[in-house]
């Protein structure tokens, strides 16, 4: 079972990579939004550092929303969505592979994002990005996860990308508050445990629910 | 893009599993639209029911209720005695095939992937060889590792039917299957059925062409006013 959730991963991402759709836009659209707050706050060092996980976490969750927006447009040809759903794997696998897709998708953004991030604003936190990643990782799980189940219940609505930030911004509010908080801590030298903590937490309940959720959408 | 004159299919297509089909008075609606009213059918294996009547009587929502894309509002659908319930919904979907209008095929996959693709989430675990063998018996061995976006309607149709010898269902359902096929295809694609019906398969079909299932062995009905009558005969030979 697993295989085939690989296996619908694999044709997400591949897929993407021929069409440069997904992964070009997101680039694109994270360049664009840092490029933008670096012009208009022009922060010095120490307020770009204080800045910095917010910045971050706003260009995640948007570049997000531009992926998210285009997770089921594969399936919208030539009827693939019907030959998804007509396969003898349960609905949980179909979730699990269209999540691993998004979430590639998501971490390769994520990867470019953070280096972008230091140079553009030019800080100097190199040593920390293993933890940023890592924190970002946390967010990006949850963040993926809910965000597909929202695509599967939007992708058949005449203006899905705004059903979809409607839907998606208010249910993220407290992993991206964690997100940040947990960032902030490692950057600034506070407190990130218990805010790690929360976003495990979240994780696991998106994570959990989501598989059975899309079941109960994808039926009828 | 065209691809050459086919093959006819290899008779290996042995069926590693037969299945009688029944449904008992079955009634189906789209809101207060009744698309189908007391439907009574049942098939066993090697038989070929073929499904006639006019745009919009229903033929296609009963291959959809078969393929379990639709729940029946009432009554029972059966596939080797067991009633298909959404908790047997995954076991009924790894006995059957649907093939319909559309082709579920991915544009930005070659044939090869686009079978493979198939091949994993039916869990069947096909050589590259296989694959290869597959792609070439329905004539598109040429066009393997080319992206389908640029295929013909027809092509697609093919590759889409390719999925018979991979799959070897004991349930195939299909939904205009002679439809952008030419004339070498038609031939193909009656070949293959009547090697999948005397391998022990059962086939439901949806037509409108009497004269291009009259090739094949068959049961033929009538969907009319939401109901299935048997017959007429579509001219060929009735079984």
């Amino acid at each position: 079972m697993l295989r085939a959730a690989w296996r619908i991963a694999w044709k997400d991402v591949v897929g993407d990579f021929r069409r440069r759709a997904t992964l070009s836009s997101m680039l694109f659209f994270a360049i664009a939004v840092l490029v933008v707050f670096q012009a208009a706050f022009e922060p010095d060092r120490q307020e770009a550092t204080r800045l910095l996980p917010g910045l971050l976490w706003v260009t995640v969750l948007f570049t997000s929303l531009v992926g998210l927006g285009r997770v089921f447009q594969a399936e919208e040809e030539d009827g693939a969505l019907e030959g998804l759903l007509l396969s003898p794997m349960p609905r949980g696998v179909l979730f699990l592979g269209k999540w691993w897709g998004n979430l590639t998708l998501t971490i390769l953004v994520e990867l470019m994002l953070v280096p972008l991030l230091m140079v553009l604003f030019n800080v100097n936190l190199w040593q920390r990005m293993p933890l940023i990643y890592g924190i970002l990782l946390l967010g990006s799980l949850g963040l993926t996860g809910l965000g597909v189940l929202l695509a599967a219940l939007t992708q058949g609505a005449r203006s899905r990308e705004t059903l979809l930030a409607l839907l998606l911004l208010p249910l993220m509010v407290p992993l991206l508050i964690a997100g940040v908080q947990a960032t902030g801590g490692i950057l600034n030298g506070g407190e990130a445990g218990p805010w790690l903590r929360l976003m495990i937490i979240f994780d696991v309940v998106y994570l959990a629910l989501a598989p059975w959720a899309f079941g109960w959408l994808m039926e009828e | 893009m065209e691809g050459g004159s086919l093959p006819l299919p290899s008779t290996d297509a042995t069926r590693d599993a037969t299945l009688t089909v029944a449904i008992q008075e079955l009634h189906f609606n789209f809101g207060r639209h009744r698309v189908l009213q007391g439907v009574e059918l049942t098939l066993g294996p090697g038989d070929c029911g073929a499904l006639f009547g006019a745009n919009g009587s229903g033929k296609s929502t009963l291959l959809g209720i078969l393929a379990t894309r639709y729940r029946p509002r009432r009554g029972r659908y059966l596939l080797d005695g067991r009633e298909v319930t959404p908790d047997l919904g995954h076991w009924a979907r790894s006995q059957l095939l649907f093939i319909g209008h559309a082709t579920h095929l991915y544009g930005h996959l070659t044939p090869l992937e686009n079978l493979r693709f198939f091949a994993d989430l039916r869990g069947l675990r096909p050589t590259d060889r296989t694959l290869a063998e597959t792609v070439a018996q329905v004539g598109l061995g040429a066009f393997a590792r080319r992206p389908v976006r640029g295929f013909s309607a027809g092509m697609r149709k093919r590759l889409a039917l390719s999925r018979v010898l991979l799959a070897r269902p004991a349930l195939l359902l299909l939904d205009e299957p002679y439809s952008a096929l030419d004339g070498p295809g038609v031939e193909w694609l009656n070949g293959l059925l009547r090697d999948y019906l005397i391998g022990g398969g059962t086939l439901v079909m949806a037509s409108h062409d009497p004269g291009r299932v009259a090739a094949l062995p068959h049961r033929p009905f009538q969907l009319r006013e939401g109901r299935l009558q048997a017959g007429p005969a579509a001219g060929g030979e009735g079984c």
